[in-house]
């Protein structure tokens, strides 16, 4: 199998497209075959990884034009489901790389983030806007004795959005991440979401004014690739939605991305 | 080059870790996290089945105690735990497990609201508490949340090659900055290594591959001895091929284990317990299965789970049901999963005792890269989690207050460690000419699993520890090969070799000089539990060669009985 890969040197800050042809055994995933490549053929290539399991969120990456865990995703099953196809185009998939899609592997760093080295991006934005939304839980008063009770249809709600594991997947997936660097991204505002939700918290709608500004909530255009591409499942586009009409309804008003300087 | 000074540098970033550094910040101490991957890339964010604390929320356990969660934990470790340190876990397990969900971690819960508990492998009714199979993932989370916003210091991707050391004291560390491709001097009167465990010293392993042994091993390059390496729990249930770990929730929800003729064949080695005896009695049996070909083909055994149901499996294993399906091609709704025995836990590790003190001054550690010992000869599946929150906060806490009492760090020892440690490594990541780190590293892990695996005897370990010779006299010629770098993943992995090679004798040895089977450590040649000779912790220290001691457990409140289930 030809797999082509993105390579980016800091130091003469130059890219380019490396082919290698390696076996691809029934099981081997996209990680598995990017070790085989580093361990056989080029001991230089970079890429991050750690649970190969599909919950540490390491190995975020573009293989075929689609954000995907690189651990997750079978070297086999690549071909023959366009998934592609089916996102709202941004820039990244539009980047016409030497490829074919029904025949070889393409593998590039995650969109909508700095490159670091080949597969390796720079996380910071990612997760500065995910400080923005203040992820900690700010409980009304002191805790009870033992647990805040909560029922189980509050834990399946909550759990949407836990299960988020920050793998930046939907971030690079995004076209308004694309398009404007300041937008919190479907990561973050799910985050804020479900800290909105949780009945232990005490800031509730206070909290939801964090991202009513145009990098917030009223940036999103519902493309909903963040869903698409989510290896948790998890809704942001949902979490916008229902964010936006809780806002409407405290009588705030949207505010246009596009009007903002 | 100028040096870092911190007031204490806590190394790892998982849940021990992080958990020890916040109790510091509390202190108000300066403390700084030093870790090789971002601290969510950690292993306990794969933590899947729960934590143990006797909360007695369920209705079959409401008159569960810290005592029987005690007795229940020193039995499972077939008798070679600390027992003064047991209690301490198991009387702070409910505190632990409430302070977390009061910071925002979402539990389970039972219809009346409370957190629910699920029966584990060595109690007898539901003590574990979880968060559907994600119960790692969401304890880390809400402590990296916490931590956060507390303002702690986190070195991301800075990978610790040594300890300094001056007149016998840990006086701080040395560490590649990955990012940066520059080596860092940290000066501190203590260090805390939370590193995890050492599982990927064996090719079948459940572990993250990040998982080398790392703190084991610069602990004993700071002279500490190790304890307890040679047992290694295999957990029964890891999807065949990949070793992806299969909780043990699948069965404690109502999966059973079949062999190839459809036989429940638990009913053979644990008549009561079934599939919910300790992890060692059942890891034994399908590898027993597997041996005396009543296996299925490429050898594993089937996990049914299809009675349970697709809303019970979605309900409470949706993460299995994903893993499965994208790991082994399986829906366990439908199907039964192939399952084999893999490596899953490090029961050894650094020596502390119950406040995370190493015997090395200035050296303490928590989590699965300390023994302190509370999980002895094999751990209970709910205690990791558990092992992780209450003694990182109890290193922490204890470590705090007297920090400023500790003695200056001796900046010309790390400084001189700095100059030595930049010259060694840079001459390694340009070394052309050798032995490939992979294929190296390959053959030490098959050695490790084939020779001090699940079934261990004496000529076989004997030959093992041949091979092992024959690894590490190459060891000495790696070439790595790129041209240096940011990012140059096959130098760590050759760093991580180095690391996994001093600690494998010391996990050879103590296996083969442990004349008894006890827990995890399951001797054909010596079947049987040997009190008299072995009821005591192993202790490997690194002088020319490895040399063993030995150390008294700690018992006292709970006798020593036969163990059986």
């Amino acid at each position: 199998m030809l797999f082509k890969v993105q390579r980016y040197d800091p130091e003469t800050k130059t890219s380019r497209l490396d082919s290698f042809v390696i076996g691809t055994p029934e099981g081997m995933t996209v990680l598995d075959a990017l070790f085989r490549i580093q361990e056989q053929l080029d001991p230089s290539l970079s890429f991050r990884y750690s649970c190969r399991g599909a919950v540490c969120g390491s190995c975020a990456m573009l293989i075929n034009k689609v954000p995907r865990l690189a651990c997750r995703t079978q070297v086999a099953a690549l071909f023959g489901t366009p998934t592609a196809s089916r996102l709202k185009p941004w820039r990244a998939l539009e980047a016409r790389a030497d490829w074919r899609p029904r025949t070889e592997v393409l593998v590039e760093p995650l969109p909508n983030l700095p490159v670091l080295k080949d597969l390796v991006v720079d996380m910071t934005r990612f997760f500065d806007h995910w400080r923005v939304v203040e992820p900690a839980l700010k409980p009304a008063q002191d805790p009870p004795d033992k647990e805040y009770p909560m029922t189980p249809a509050q834990v399946a709600e909550l759990e949407l959005y836990t299960n988020c594991i920050l793998c930046a997947a939907c971030f690079g997936a995004c076209p308004v991440n694309d398009q404007q660097a300041d937008y919190l991204g479907p990561a973050a505002l799910a985050k804020l979401y479900r800290f909105f939700l949780d009945p232990r918290e005490g800031e509730n709608d206070p909290r939801l004014l964090l991202a009513h500004n145009p990098e917030g909530w009223w940036a999103c255009q519902f493309h909903t690739n963040c869903r698409q591409v989510c290896p948790r499942g998890v809704p942001p586009n949902i979490a916008i939605g229902q964010a936006r009409a809780r806002l409407r309804r405290l009588g705030k008003k949207p505010l246009d991305s596009l009007d903002h300087d | 080059m100028d040096l870092i000074h911190h007031e204490a540098l806590v190394i790892g970033g998982g849940l021990a870790g992080l958990r020890c550094a916040l109790a510091l910040l509390e202190a108000g101490r300066d403390v700084a996290l030093l870790t090789k991957v971002h601290p969510l890339r950690s292993h306990s964010v794969a933590a899947q089945g729960g934590i143990n604390a006797a909360l007695g929320n369920s209705p079959d356990g409401t008159d569960d105690t810290p005592e029987r969660h005690a007795e229940d934990t020193v039995k499972g470790a077939d008798y070679l735990a600390d027992q003064d340190a047991v209690m301490a876990m198991c009387t702070e397990a409910p505190a632990a497990v409430y302070e977390l969900e009061h910071r925002g971690t979402v539990f389970s819960r039972f219809e009346d609201g409370r957190i629910a508990q699920r029966p584990f492998g060595g109690a007898g009714f539901p003590r574990t508490c979880y968060a559907a199979d994600r119960t790692g993932h969401n304890l880390l989370h809400t402590l990296y949340e916490w931590a956060i916003a507390r303002g702690l210091r986190v070195y991301e991707e800075f990978f610790v090659t040594a300890l300094a050391v001056a007149d016998g004291r840990v006086t701080g560390c040395v560490a590649l900055d990955i990012a940066r491709d520059v080596m860092g001097g940290f000066a501190a009167p203590a260090v805390v290594l939370a590193t995890g465990g050492y599982g990927r010293l064996f090719t079948r392993s459940t572990n993250a591959l990040i998982n080398t042994g790392d703190g084991a091993a610069l602990a004993l390059g700071a002279g500490c001895p190790l304890e307890d390496m040679e047992f290694v729990q295999f957990h029964p249930t890891t999807l065949a091929g990949s070793n992806i770990l299969i909780s043990e929730a699948a069965r404690g929800e109502g999966g059973i284990l079949l062999n190839k003729a459809g036989e429940r064949f638990m009913a053979r080695y644990a008549e009561k317990a079934m599939e919910l005896a300790p992890r060692d009695i059942v890891a034994r049996a399908i590898q027993t299965e597997v041996n005396e070909g009543r296996g299925f083909e490429g050898g594993h055994v089937h996990l049914d789970l299809t009675a349970l149901g697709a809303s019970r499996i979605n309900e409470r294993l949706p993460g299995i049901r994903r893993l499965a399906l994208d790991f082994a091609g399986v829906d366990p709704v439908a199907k039964p999963l192939p399952v084999q025995p893999g490596q899953h836990y490090s029961m050894g590790g650094v020596p502390t005792d119950a406040d995370g003190a190493t015997p090395v001054p200035g050296l303490y550690a928590c989590g699965e890269a300390a023994c302190v010992s509370v999980h002895g000869a094999n751990r209970l599946g709910g205690n990791s989690l558990l092992d992780t929150l209450v003694f990182g906060r109890r290193t922490g806490a204890r470590l705090g207050p007297g920090l400023p009492e500790l003695p200056a760090p001796d900046e010309a020892a790390v400084a001189d460690l700095l100059r030595r440690e930049t010259e060694r490594i840079t001459a390694l990541a340009v070394r052309e000419k050798g032995t490939k780190v992979a294929p190296l590293r390959a053959e030490l892990r098959r050695l490790m699993f084939d020779h001090f695996g699940v079934f261990r005897d004496g000529a076989k370990m004997a030959q093992g520890l041949e091979l092992l010779a024959g690894v590490e006299a190459r060891a000495g010629e790696v070439a790595v090969g790129t041209a240096g770098g940011p990012f140059n993943h096959t130098l760590i992995h050759a760093l991580e070799l180095e690391f996994l090679l001093a600690i494998a004798p010391a996990v050879a040895r103590g296996a083969l000089a442990r004349e008894e089977s006890r827990g995890a450590h399951a001797r054909r040649d010596f079947p049987k539990r040997d009190d008299d000779r072995f009821l005591k912790h192993t202790f490997a220290f690194r002088r020319d060669k490895v040399e063993l001691e030995y150390r008294e457990v700690n018992l006292g409140r709970f006798p020593v009985r036969e163990r059986s289930y």
